[in-house]
This record gives structure tokens, sequence and C-alpha cells, in this order.
């Protein structure tokens, strides 16, 4: 049978690719050009490019605490995850009453957006008395449901014989967790680990709410106050976005994989 | 014997109970107890300095009303959503094209889907930017191509501020939709194709007969991150025009947001939540019932 030419839908994804990456090639080349930003014509490639905006940053903000802020509450939210979604995982397997009630209660939490409940989780947190802290900042990202689920099937597919073997060697339900059924469960980590590193560095509305102070500020929070301070005036709001966006893109193209995976999971099973 | 399964018995309880506090608590502080406060405080009057008293539905009545801000941010919302089928009908041409043997489709894919995962505060600032009237992509373009003589203003600009962040919007979207409609694609069996090829069917008439149908669960999906997307798309409307000029880009999230934190009116903040929280219950079930029925139903 005759197939179709191939390159009719390579020319059309070629040309789709390209109106894609032009948004990150804009920012990358203002970023990187040496000339007044605001010239009119507008270069395609940058004139007498250098590093000039980049080491402005450092100087017209502070970048490192900006940046330690969100290390810490996304290690905080990664930590919380991979505790409290094995451990809520590893109970989903078992049998006990009220199970049938316990996961219809994380499936209709999983429909409420957390948009839609941002007034009284605000007060929440303030009668918590952690509002302005990183522990305030992270606790809704501390455990996601889908990843709970995600672990619960990985863990109902480790072979029976081998948890039974491990109980009759004496080892305690905590350690057949982390001994045995977190070593067989690298992929669930890995989505869980991306799906949180990406979302809580992410995350703007609920910091912008919790945050009162600016040496309190995460990397998003920091670049709309950029943002509002300086307004586009200069090209190192531009290398600023640039070097928010590296690390997120990094991570997200080494686990690509695992990411889609953990999405597209999500999105079937809920 | 009875005595020792039965202390085994408690002990495993006691052991799942541990295993599932943490989680069920956080989604108790963060999900079911908001919920339900939410709905109570918006029918209350109060303020973080007053007692709260009773005011049945006046908040309700105010935002039908007498209050313009509101339509307008609902209207805007509408509109949002309104337009999410363009971008999955484009994302379904897309995935249609690297979903075959096309050589290369993995590159193409992340390519795509590069923009889902970005910060979107970065992303409003970039497309700020490309909107710019001086050193912003499109006004060069247009004006070098004669599109245009005179820079135009298009996030200043009532008429295009909306469909400007929707298009922002899209860009960032778009790979998501495409991997869903990918994952729904690749569950399709083959040999329905096959058949089709061999009973002589055309391929326009696969796409409608085949593809489509079985595609249903998926365009579904699609259809309810649209309208999610409406929500999350805060981030977006707060860097490029703050809801502004004007109203013309208020979404009901930020119109809620500078009512709660702005004005610090938390009950009516929360009788507009109230309101978008509906919303999205009634489109979900309505696009529900028009992809034919339990696409999103809980079974697991």
């Amino acid at each position: 049978m005759r197939r179709a030419p191939s390159w009719p839908r390579h020319a059309i994804m070629v040309v789709v690719s390209c109106l894609m990456l032009v948004p990150f090639y804009w920012v990358l080349k203002t970023s990187l050009t040496g000339e007044n930003i605001y010239a009119y014509p507008p270069h395609i490639v940058p004139v007498d490019p250098h590093l000039f905006h980049y080491v402005d940053v450092w100087y017209l903000i502070p970048f490192p605490r900006y940046l330690l802020n969100s290390v810490i509450v996304t290690t905080m939210a990664i930590c919380g995850n991979l505790l409290f979604n094995t451990v809520a995982g590893y109970a989903l397997t078992k049998q006990f009453p009220g199970r049938r009630w316990v996961v219809l209660l994380f499936l209709s939490c999983m429909l409420i957006p957390f948009q839609a409940t941002i007034i009284p989780a605000y007060l929440i947190t303030s009668w918590l008395g952690v509002l302005n802290t990183y522990l305030g900042v992270a606790l809704p990202l501390l455990s996601t449901i889908i990843c709970i689920f995600i672990f619960k099937a990985s863990f109902e597919a480790v072979p029976k014989s081998l948890i039974d073997a491990a109980r009759v060697d004496g080892l305690s339900e905590w350690r057949i967790v982390v001994r045995i059924m977190l070593p067989l469960s690298k992929a669930a980590i890995a989505t869980n680990v991306v799906l949180t590193f990406i979302w809580s560095w992410n995350a703007f509305l609920w910091p912008l709410i919790v945050i009162r102070t600016s040496e309190m500020q995460t990397l998003p929070l920091g670049l709309a106050r950029f943002l509002s301070v300086m307004e586009d005036t200069t090209g190192a709001l531009f290398a600023f976005v640039v070097m928010v966006l590296v690390p997120g893109l990094t991570i997200f193209l080494m686990a690509q994989k695992e990411f889609i995976r953990g999405l597209t999971s999500g999105a079937t099973k809920g | 014997m009875t005595s020792w399964y039965q202390r085994k018995r408690t002990r495993e309880l006691a052991l799942v109970a541990c295993f599932l506090a943490p989680a069920l608590s956080i989604f108790f502080l963060y999900r079911l107890l908001p919920l339900g406060w939410n709905v109570l405080l918006s029918f209350q009057s109060w303020s973080p300095l007053k007692a709260a008293t009773w005011i049945g539905v006046d908040h309700y009545e105010e935002m039908l009303l007498d209050d313009d801000v509101f339509w307008d941010a609902l209207t805007n919302t509408l509109i949002f959503i309104g337009c999410s089928p363009i971008a999955i009908a484009l994302a379904l041409a897309i995935a249609l094209l690297v979903n075959s043997d096309l050589r290369g489709a993995a590159i193409y894919r992340t390519i795509v889907f590069l923009s889902y995962p970005l910060m979107t505060v970065a992303v409003g600032i970039i497309w700020r930017w490309l909107y710019d009237e001086r050193g912003g992509f499109f006004n060069y373009v247009m004006r070098s191509s004669g599109v245009i003589d005179q820079p135009v203003k298009f996030l200043q600009s009532f008429d295009w501020a909306l469909p400007c962040v929707i298009a922002a919007d899209f860009w960032q979207v778009l790979g998501f939709y495409m991997i869903i409609l990918l994952t729904g694609l690749q569950s399709i069996p083959q040999h329905l194709y096959e058949a089709a090829r061999v009973d002589g069917v055309p391929a326009g008439a696969r796409f409608w007969r085949i593809t489509l149908p079985l595609l249903r669960p998926s365009i579904f999906l699609c259809i309810v991150v649209g309208i999610l997307n409406s929500f999350t798309s805060f981030d977006l409307v707060y860097v490029m025009t703050n809801g502004g000029p004007g109203h013309a880009t208020e979404l009901l999230i930020t119109y809620i947001y500078k009512a709660g934190f702005g004005q610090s009116r938390f009950d009516y903040a929360a009788a507009l939540t109230v309101v978008q929280f509906l919303l999205l219950v009634v489109l979900t079930m309505l696009a529900n019932k028009l992809s034919g029925g339990n696409a999103g139903s809980l079974e697991r």
C-alpha cells in the first residue's frame, strides 16, 4: 500500500515548533543584547551580546535570598510528599473498615481546586500561626492525592510473596515500606519528586497571600515584585526570567517521561 | 490464638490510621474545611476585627444586582473558558500529526510541551514583552510587514487585552492538551483502523467515525482542564494586566483576590468563590453530559 509522503507533516511541525519557540528566543535575545532594548526596529540577533544584564540582576535584587526561599519551600514540599504519600499509599493497599470512604474522600478532594478555597485557607493558616513562614507556604503542598494513588498502584505491583517473606523474617511494617516497597518503586518516586518540584517551584497565588515580608519572598514573588518596581525598563528583568526558568526547564528535560506520566495518570485516573 | 490474631489486627488498624493521618489532615485542613467554611462565610457579615453575624443572601444580592465588576469578571471568565475549544482543536491537529510513525515526533512533542511546565509568572513577563509597543515581537512583525503603521499598545487596549492574555495562555497550555489527546489516541485499538481501511473507508470518515468518538473521554478531560485553567490563570493576568485596562481582563479569581486581600472583604470574596465553584461544577457536569455520560465517573 502506498503511504502519503511525510514531508508535508514535517513542514507543518517545523513551523509549529518555530512558533512555539519564538517567545523563548525573544526573551533570551533581549536578555543578552547590549544595545538599548527599546531601539526600533529590534534586531533579530542580539547586537553586541554580553552578560551585563545577568550581572545586574545580582545588584538590583536579593536573588540569592529568593533562590534560598524557593529551595527551602520546594525541599519541604518534596520531603513531605515522599513521606506522607508513601505511607498513605501503603495504608491504602491494606484492607480495613472504612477503606472505601477514605478512597472516596481522597477522590472528592481531588475535585476541589485549591484556588476555590483560598479565603478560608488563609484564615486557617493565620489561625495556625504560620503566616509568613516557610511552613505556611509549604503546608498545602505537603501531600498530593494523585501521587498517593500512584504509590498505591506501584506498591500493589510488588509480589505478595516478597512481603510475606519479609514479615516472616520479622521486619516491621515501617521497615517493609522503606526496605522493600520504596526500592521497588523508583518510577513512582521520580514522578512524585518531579511533579512536586514543578508545582511548588512555580506556585504564585498561595505564596502571594501567605508571605508578607520581602525577605521571605520566593522566586515567582520576586519576579512580580521586580516587575512592579522597575516596570519593563531594564533588560535585567529578562535576564532574571531566564535565570528563574533554567532550573525548572532542566528538571523537566531530565525527567520528561516521569512528569508526563504523573500528569496523565492523574488526568486519566481522576 | 484468637486473641493473638485480634491483637495483631488492632495493631494493623492503628498503623493504617497513623499512616493515613498526615495526608488526611492536610486535605481536611486545606480542601474540605475551607470549602464548607467558605459557604458559611458567604452568608455572614464578617471581618477580622468583627464578630460574624448572619445576613442571609445579602452578599449574593449585592453581587448580582449592584456589582458591575462581578459581571465583567464573570463574562471574561466565560470567554476564557469558551475559547479553550479552539486550543483543544489545535492541540488535536498537532497530536494527530505527531502520533503517527513520523520520524523525530518525540522532538516535536517535547518542543510543543516545553512551555507547559514553565513558571506562569515568567510566562506573563515574556508575553508582556512580546506585546510591547517598542521592543515587542508582534508590533515589529506587524509593522515591518505593513499590517499596521502605528505601534499598537495591545495590553492597554480594551479590545485587545483579553484576546492577548488568552493567546499567552494558549501557548502555555497547548502542550498539555496535546499530551492528554496523545494518550487517548494511543489507546485506540489499531485493528479498527485496519478494518476500516480494508473496507475502503476514506481517511476523513475514519477520523469522524473512529478517532473522534473514541477520543471523547480525552476531549472531556481537556475541557475540564480548560475550565480549571480559568482559575489557574490568576498568575498570568496578575502579571500581564492585573485585570486592566479598567476591568477588561478581570477574571473571577483575580476579583476574588482583590476583594479578599485588597479590600479585606473576606465575606464578599467568599460569596464570589461560591459562584466560581458552582460555575466549575455546572460546566463540568455539562461537559460530561455532552461527551456522552460517564467519562468522569469515580469508578476505579
